[in-house]
């Protein structure tokens, strides 16, 4: 009995401490980067994983009841929400900011990027052939 | 005894996580900057509920960090709409008026 209480505060403990690293990780790449979408990139690994770990450490601690039940629905809930405002907020971005170009490339027409696309490949397939 | 200091620890780690995210959200230069600090501030705020419902041992608190998640998300999704709305608005008003004012010199220019 001993044994198995001492075994849940270790795994719990190190579900909730992989959690707060994940959480620091995600402020540290928030500030780092120089531009929304870039930012919006290490954000949203915290929105996923740092609050999926930390909600399972805190379901190892509560132990087998009802609490343990609404926690996993809070992590259902996330895995739902998440992209869906990620994707919002990227759409935000992209359809508010007049020089997005300055940032990153945008193709007016999706064709010229497939046929960049393919000649990329073609290029590599040869390359691998001569090689 | 262990698990209070568990928890204890866990509370100041995110209270300063948060307080840096709200520094995120001050500096943001642009509206989805800001956005996206908020939203962070409210999966830290979802995981401190978490944390006291446990620490307290009160289970109902759990159910509010629910509604909490409910509720930001909510948040990001109807406050991007109404910022690209208010956006279209105003590109259609430029465009409009330099319609008006393109029609106004053919006017002028043709008796």
């Amino acid at each position: 009995m001993e044994t198995l209480e001492w075994l849940k505060i270790i795994v719990g403990s190190a579900f909730l401490l992989c959690g707060v690293v994940i959480f620091f990780t995600e402020i540290f790449g928030v500030f780092h980067f120089k531009y929304v979408l870039n930012r919006m990139h290490a954000a949203a690994m915290g929105d996923t994983l740092g609050i999926t770990s930390c909600l399972i450490g805190l379901m190892i601690f509560s132990g087998f009841n009802y609490t343990t039940l609404k926690i996993l629905l809070i992590i259902i809930f996330l895995w739902f929400a998440s992209p869906v405002s990620s994707h919002v907020l990227s759409r935000l971005e992209v359809a508010t900011n007049e020089n997005l170009s300055e940032h990153c490339e945008i193709y007016e027409d999706l064709t010229i990027l497939e046929q960049e696309l393919a000649c990329s490949e073609t290029a590599e397939s040869r390359k691998e052939e001569q090689s | 005894m262990i698990y209070h200091t568990i928890y204890i620890t866990m509370l100041i780690l995110l209270s300063f996580m948060l307080l840096a995210c709200l520094i995120r959200a001050v500096r943001g230069p642009l509206i989805a900057d800001r956005l996206v600090a908020v939203n962070m501030m409210g999966t830290m705020v979802m995981v401190i509920i978490a944390v006291l419902a446990l620490m307290l041992k009160e289970g109902y608190l759990v159910d509010i960090c629910l509604i909490y998640a409910m509720i930001s998300f909510l948040a990001v999704v109807v406050l991007s709409k109404v910022y690209i709305g208010i956006y279209e608005e105003k590109h259609h008003q430029k465009e409009s008026h330099i319609n008006d004012t393109i029609k106004e010199e053919m006017s002028d220019g043709n008796p």
